[in-house]
Order: C-alpha cells, then structure tokens, then sequence
C-alpha cells in the first residue's frame, strides 16, 4: 500500500473537506472532535455512497441524526424545517451531500494516483443499526460537531 | 427576451440552487433530472446555457455531452459542467468534451452566476 494512501491521511483529508461541504452548502461550520467516540443517534439518516476502482475500493457515509437531517435539509432548500413535508427531500440533501464528501475523496484518490468511479447516493434509515465492513476492508470515522449536533462521516477503504 | 437556462441533474436540491441562483436574473430555468430528459428539454426548448451534472442515473452528464455536439442543431448549446470531482484526471475528460466552464460542487451560488455570466448575458430585474 502506497504511504500516501494509508487510512489515516485520508481521514486527514476528508476532515477538511467535511468542513468545507459544510460550510460552503449549507453556511454551517462542522468542528472536527478528534478521538470522539461514535455517537449514538436515537433515529438516523445516512447517506452512502460506494466508490472502485482497480486499485481502491470502499464506501463513505454521511450519518445524521433525523431531526438534525431535517435541520440541514431546510437550510440547503432555503426553506423552513416545518415546511419539509416528507422524506423524499431530506433523502435528496442527505444524498447530495454525500456525494460531495466523496467527490472529493474521490478526487484526492484520482490525483494519489487511485482512479475510481462512484456510485449514486443510497439513503438508509433507521432507529438502531450499525454498518460492519467486509473482511481485509478498514474503516474509519470521524465525528463532527455542528451546532449542538453530530455529524458522522465513516470510511470503509479497501487497497488491492 | 428572457435567456433561457437548462438545469440538468437528478438530484433536486441541486436544481432548486441552481433556480435559486438566477432567481434575481432575468431568467427562465428549465430543468431535467437525468441526460436522456436533458437532451429532449434541449432539443424542445434551444436552452442559451446548459447546467449540466455529470454523474446521473439513465444517461450521464458526459454521454448527454456527447450527444448535444453530434447534433447540429445544439452542438454550439454553451454548457457548463458541475461535477463533485475536482481530480485532474476528471477535469481533463471534461475539458476535452468541449464544455465552456465546469464548477466543483460544494459551490456558492455566486461562483455559479460569475460562470454563467462569462457566457450567456444576465440582466438583473427590474425592482
């Protein structure tokens, strides 16, 4: 595996650009929590997005909690939290933002020499569940504080 | 007249920023949620600027791509690409296509009206 490529740079790199997506978007500043452990969110909204290549392969994803989901949704919509009438539109910002976060990774793992496709977004929601990586795949999260609550983004990485 | 803009991308948050963008402008936004609709939308309504996603379900930005410079009609449609990779490689598929200007999503709304404005005319409205 290339040093460059090793899970924890890319964990470097996906922390800014958490930030970034945040506040470029939605105007929210994202304060990465080094060391937290994985928050525990009574009702969950995750994005996902898959990414390989012939070299690299894995999946990112974007996990909110549902209120904060809602919360984030009216602001990239430009509309009031009460005016978000269902989940289709809280499943489209949860999914474009998930496909910005890997975008990026995608792009840092392009220019690492680590060319991949992405897949669409997929929306995942539900009140206790967790996401196991396959065997010889690494994972890491980071946690994110913003406003008064967490964002959880989860890397699952495998190098051929 | 009103310049015509046709905003191409399957997620509607995405559509809804972009209407929002030129809502101050004197615009008409058109809008399709993946390249196979883009293309009909273009060939119906002759968009002066086309906003194009590039990774889309059904047909993707860079097959709708090539597709508009076959066709004589809307070869010289200007587009503008958004993309969510940002990697040199990717840019420089895209920059081959023939696209006027590409913008990496996260982007602000005014980074998006200064694209534009180098290549469609945009008129505020009148108060």
């Amino acid at each position: 595996m290339s040093q460059t490529l090793q899970l924890p740079n890319i964990a470097k790199f996906m922390s800014a650009h958490l930030v970034d997506v945040f506040e470029t978007m939605l105007s929210m500043k994202a304060v990465p929590k080094h060391g937290e452990p994985m928050p525990h969110f009574a009702s969950r909204v995750t994005g996902a997005v898959g990414f390989a290549g012939d070299t690299v392969n894995g999946a990112v994803y974007l996990h909110l909690s549902a209120p904060f989901a809602v919360k984030v949704a009216a602001t990239m919509l430009g509309i009031a939290p009460e005016e978000i009438s269902g989940e289709s539109d809280v499943n489209d910002v949860v999914g474009e933002a998930t496909n910005m976060v890997t975008g990026g990774l995608k792009s840092w793992l392009c220019d690492n020499n680590a060319p991949c496709a992405m897949s669409t977004p997929a929306i995942i929601r539900g009140t206790a569940f967790s996401i196991e990586p396959m065997p010889d795949v690494e994972r890491d999260w980071l946690v994110f504080q913003c406003d008064d609550e967490f964002v959880i983004v989860e890397i699952h990485i495998k190098l051929n | 007249m009103a310049t015509k803009i046709l905003s191409v991308d399957d997620s509607r948050t995405i559509r809804l920023i972009v209407a929002r963008a030129f809502k101050p402008y004197d615009c008409t936004v058109l809008e399709a949620g993946n390249g196979e609709e883009g293309l009909a939308a273009a060939a119906r309504e002759k968009p002066d600027l086309i906003i194009l996603d590039v990774t889309m379900p059904v047909m993707d930005g860079v097959t709708m791509l090539t597709k508009l410079k076959e066709d004589e009609a809307l070869k010289t449609t200007p587009v503008i690409m958004l993309t969510a990779e940002s990697g040199r490689d990717n840019v420089l598929q895209i920059a081959k296509l023939g696209v006027r200007d590409y913008l990496v999503k996260p982007f602000k709304e005014d980074q998006l009206i200064e694209k534009a404005g180098r290549v469609v005319s945009l008129q505020k409205k009148a108060a």
